[in-house]
């Protein structure tokens, strides 16, 4: 190899290294941040006596925020709503990957226009729907809302899934003698097993990761962590440290799923477009 | 057994079985032989019941089978793409119609039945593999082991043997037939193979184009092809086809160097008016445009027959016999013939070649788009 | 008969759950053609008032005008730093092949909580980054307290956030070439700007382009990053139109008027989509010709 490419070599993992440390700092600030000692705040940057006060506070729920409660029910949401989408999306992403007809047609085009749609849209008319319902700030109406994140997501993915795998082995298994429901469950499920998973966790992740819907159409008892993190920024002094630690809780379930996926993302994150 | 009648089926604007009419009997081995893209597997596939027709009505012991479903038809179908369960060992690939509502059997009977056919097809010890390590010609093998694992009503075999290596593919050829499940059962099988055709149809059926062209016993098939096209399909090397006219004395070709006697009894087909006099012996007016059709091994060296002069293009050994290439005027004839009797002959040599006018086949000439007919025989 | 039916009974729940999705849209567009806010639970029929304010306000242009500066913004430096990350992993060196493997982490953290974590980063008198730049003389910089500095300032946590994104659809795509006409390039001799821009680029556009369409839309509606960074401000800003409608809606509780301005923004997306699309469709079609 010439001095000149490996030098090149060289400059292209610096310029890499230079991307990560844009990319991984922030994540590392915050932990050292959520680390720090009330006292040592703003007195030091690098230098401090790291604490676990910061987590005891914001898990002890002591500054008059329930953080633990709000995390438990982002964990309830987003799995019921992750869970909704797949009852009611598994079928209707195997229709029309089987099928093409115009229902499934229509159907598949209005839930690719929810992943686009402005959230605020649907938002402020159900704000007002909800509160007529008996729906605001319940486990209810934010499952139901979070379908607009998770249904298009899981019935998009699904359906690329069912699309690749041949209808030949399930045409085999009705002429083996099965019913066309044990040939899908018996032969189609199984072999789509993975993408489920992936694409259980990644809407997990999105629901998890939503803001605008517990924002608006939660005010405690529903509340999730998104907007229980930012609460700790309110007030005349916000709790930097406090700050740091609740978005450090509340990012490692969505950063943990993310690495058990990474194989699948690609196709996750294209809505099927692409696939890898 | 199985009866089409006016099978049509389009995929939006592509029309795959275009008024397919089909009988296969009782018991019987039948062919369906075309090229790719002629509505071989959709057939099957409407046979089984996995495609609806869109008009015309599918048989099966007589009976319209519109509205049942592919697991009340007891037929059982070897898929091209095998259309194995990817997630599965063979052993489990195999008893899957054994462990099903339909076929279920005692599972000590299902382990005897599996071992027979693993046995027949040389795949006893790939039983506990997956799938995924199978080579293709372990998992054709497979796929037919499933088909033949349980009893059926009849067999659909789509290429079932395209996949296996020429060795392989010509003993299974042989056994396939022997086989007694095959023997007793009624059995569809789709090729695009010739060869296959021949040695396994008890009668073959031409598709072309979503319709049946020519069905016929291969003696039919191969005397009396219904046109140029299925005079091509068989037989390799492939026919020689002489464009030409009729003329007083027979035929002559385009270029006017090759000059033959048309058989006796040459007629022109029912629509086409008669002419008056029996002479040119054909039936045929002089002056039309036709194809002569010589298969090389009705084209020989030496021995009695009609005599054309011309010269060695090329010539290859095909084991005990020479295919020779021979220049005639303008046009390539390609002839076998034992080795004997092309020893010694080298390209630009000339060379006598003889042939019998009874052998001869006459065809229309093609058309765009439509391939000529056979006149005579 | 049945067999005809089954696919549509597959498909009924999910259309069940998609009309409760819809209603509330329907409801919002019957909305704004009153004048139902809290002070007014009454509303009475403006027909298309409330529209005719939005496109005369302007506050609307503002916002609009804010939103587009964003969305492009955005999309442009994502797609280009996210092209680059790609490219530079691609050669899959030790480094690169480390580096990949948390490529993700950003894209799965909440945007509000990235925009929380570069709140606490960007704070002019206290944040890491002045004083990271400090020794360069940069510090004190009023990072989202100017509106120039405020904007840039949520687009860059938007690229931090969704670089990743670009990055991680333009690796699947530079794996998925073909390797021989990079091979045939190789032997010709050709440099390097010579295939990327002949070879690489074009190839490569179908996959980039998914991801600056998902990009650009997804900027158009932004509000997590912008409400937990700025809030809008200072003044108006960074006041994207999502946010303007989150104002009108829920801070001053004028329902119709605030649903008014996600309507507009839903069309402006929807019209995006279609050209992009298409667009797409065309270079997909024209990609799939030259494999």
């Amino acid at each position: 190899m010439t001095l000149r490419k490996r030098l090149l070599g060289w400059l292209a993992d610096a310029a890499l290294i230079l991307y990560f440390v844009f990319a991984l700092f922030p994540i590392a600030w915050m932990l050292i941040l959520s680390l720090k000692p009330a006292n040592q705040l703003f007195s030091t940057y690098f230098s401090f006596s790291p604490t676990l006060d910061g987590y005891r506070t914001v898990l002890g729920d002591s500054e008059g925020i329930p953080f633990v409660r709000f995390f438990v029910n982002s964990l309830v949401v987003s799995l019921g709503a992750v869970l909704l989408s797949l009852v009611v999306g598994l079928p209707a992403a195997y229709a029309s990957a089987r099928w093409r007809f115009k229902g499934s047609e229509n159907l598949m085009f209005t839930l690719l226009s929810f992943r686009f749609a402005p959230e605020l849209t649907v938002i402020i008319p159900l704000f007002v729907l909800y509160e007529k319902l008996g729906l605001f700030d319940t486990y209810v109406g934010m499952i139901w809302v979070l379908q607009l994140v998770t249904l298009p997501l899981i019935v998009w993915i699904m359906r690329s899934y069912f699309a690749d795998l041949t209808p030949e082995l399930e045409q085999a298994a009705l002429l083996d003698g099965y019913s066309r429901k044990q040939a899908f469950f018996k032969v189609a499920l199984p072999l789509v097993k993975p993408g489920i998973a992936a694409v259980s966790l990644l809407a997990f992740i999105f629901a998890w990761n939503n803001f605008v819907f517990p924002l608006i159409l939660t005010s405690n008892e529903a509340q999730t962590v998104t907007v229980g993190a930012l609460s700790f920024l309110g007030g005349d002094r916000p709790k930097y440290n406090l700050t740091a630690a609740a978005a450090l809780v509340s990012v490692v379930p969505p950063l943990l799923l993310a690495l058990l996926i990474q194989r699948y993302l690609v196709r996750g994150l294209s809505f099927g477009a692409v696939k890898s | 057994m199985i009866g089409l009648r006016g099978v049509r089926k389009t995929y939006g604007k592509v029309t795959a079985l275009d008024d397919l009419e089909l009988d296969v009997r009782e018991g019987e081995f039948f062919c369906l032989l075309g090229p790719s893209g002629a509505g071989k597997t959709t057939t099957l596939k409407t046979v089984a019941g996995l495609e609806l027709p869109d008009s015309g009505t599918v048989e099966i012991d007589g009976k319209d089978m519109r509205g049942v479903e592919p697991y009340d038809r007891g037929v059982a179908m070897c898929f091209e793409s095998y259309a194995l369960y990817p997630h599965r060992s063979v052993y489990d690939n195999l008893a899957s119609p054994l462990r099903s509502p339909r076929y279920r059997v005692p599972p000590e009977r299902a382990r005897e039945r599996i071992g027979e056919v693993a046995e027949l097809l040389g795949i006893s010890g790939l039983l506990d593999r997956p799938i995924s390590q199978l080579s293709n010609g372990q998992r054709q093998r497979t796929a037919l082991g499933r088909v033949l694992v349980r009893p059926a009503r009849a067999f659909l075999l789509d290429e079932p043997l395209s996949h296996l290596d020429a060795k392989l593919r010509q003993q299974m050829r042989a056994e396939l037939k022997a086989i007694g499940a095959v023997r007793r059962t009624t059995t569809l099988y789709v090729t695009h193979d010739s060869v296959e055709a021949l040695a396994l149809g008890d009668r073959i059926g031409v598709i072309r184009d979503g319709r049946i062209v020519q069905t016929g016993t291969r003696e039919e098939i191969w005397y009396q092809p219904y046109d140029t096209e299925v005079a091509r399909a068989f037989g390799r090397p492939r026919i020689n086809l002489l464009p030409g006219t009729v003329t007083g004395g027979g035929f002559r070709s385009v270029d006017g160097k090759v000059e033959l006697p048309l058989p006796a009894g040459a007629a022109l087909p029912a629509q086409t008016n008669p002419p008056a006099q029996p002479s040119p012996p054909a039936r045929v007016k002089e002056g039309t445009d036709v194809l002569v059709g010589i298969r090389p091994r009705d084209l020989a060296l030496r021995g009695p027959g009609h005599e054309l002069t011309g010269t060695v293009y090329v010539s290859e050994v095909l084991g005990r016999s020479v295919e020779v290439t021979v220049r005639l005027g303008e046009q390539h004839v390609s002839l076998v013939a034992p080795r004997a009797d092309a020893a010694g002959l080298r390209p630009d040599d000339p060379v006598r070649v003889t042939v019998r006018p009874e052998s001869l086949l006459l065809f229309e000439a093609d058309r765009p788009q439509c391939p000529g007919r056979r006149i005579t025989p | 008969m049945r067999l005809a039916l089954r696919p549509y009974l597959l498909i009924v729940p999910a259309l069940l759950l998609t009309c409760g999705i819809l209603y509330p849209f329907g409801l919002g567009l019957y909305y704004t053609l009153f004048d139902f806010s809290a002070s007014k639970p009454q509303p009475d029929m403006v027909r298309f008032e409330n529209y005719e304010t939005v496109f005369t306000q302007d506050a609307f242009w503002n916002s609009a005008w804010v939103t587009v500066l964003y969305a492009v913004g955005a999309a442009a430096v994502e797609t280009m730093l996210g092209v680059a990350v790609a490219l530079l992993l691609h050669r899959s060196s030790l480094v690169g092949r480390v580096l990949e493997k948390i490529l993700i982490l950003p894209l799965m953290i909440a945007p509000v909580i990235a925009a929380i974590i570069w709140k606490l980063m960007l704070q002019p008198s206290v944040g890491v980054v002045n004083h990271l730049l400090k020794p360069f003389g940069l510090g004190g910089v009023q990072w989202t307290d100017t509106p120039t500095g405020a904007l840039l300032s949520s687009i860059a946590v938007d690229v931090w956030v969704y670089t990743p994104f670009v990055a991680i659809l333009a690796l699947a795509g530079l794996r998925s070439l073909p390797t021989s006409p990079f091979e045939a390039a190789a032997v010709d001799g050709a440099r390097w700007w010579y295939t990327f821009r002949r070879l690489t680029l074009p190839m490569l556009w179908p996959y980039v382009l998914v991801a600056v369409i998902f990009r650009f839309m997804d900027s158009l509606k932004v509000f997590d990053i912008i409400y937990a960074l700025t809030e809008g401000g200072p003044g108006d800003s960074t006041v994207v139109l999502q946010i303007r409608a989150y104002l009108e809606a829920i801070r001053f509780q004028r329902y119709s008027f605030g649903i008014s301005y996600t309507i507009v923004l839903w069309a402006v997306v929807y019209l995006a989509a279609m050209i992009l699309v298409r667009h797409l469709g065309k270079i997909q079609r024209k990609a799939a010709e030259a494999k």
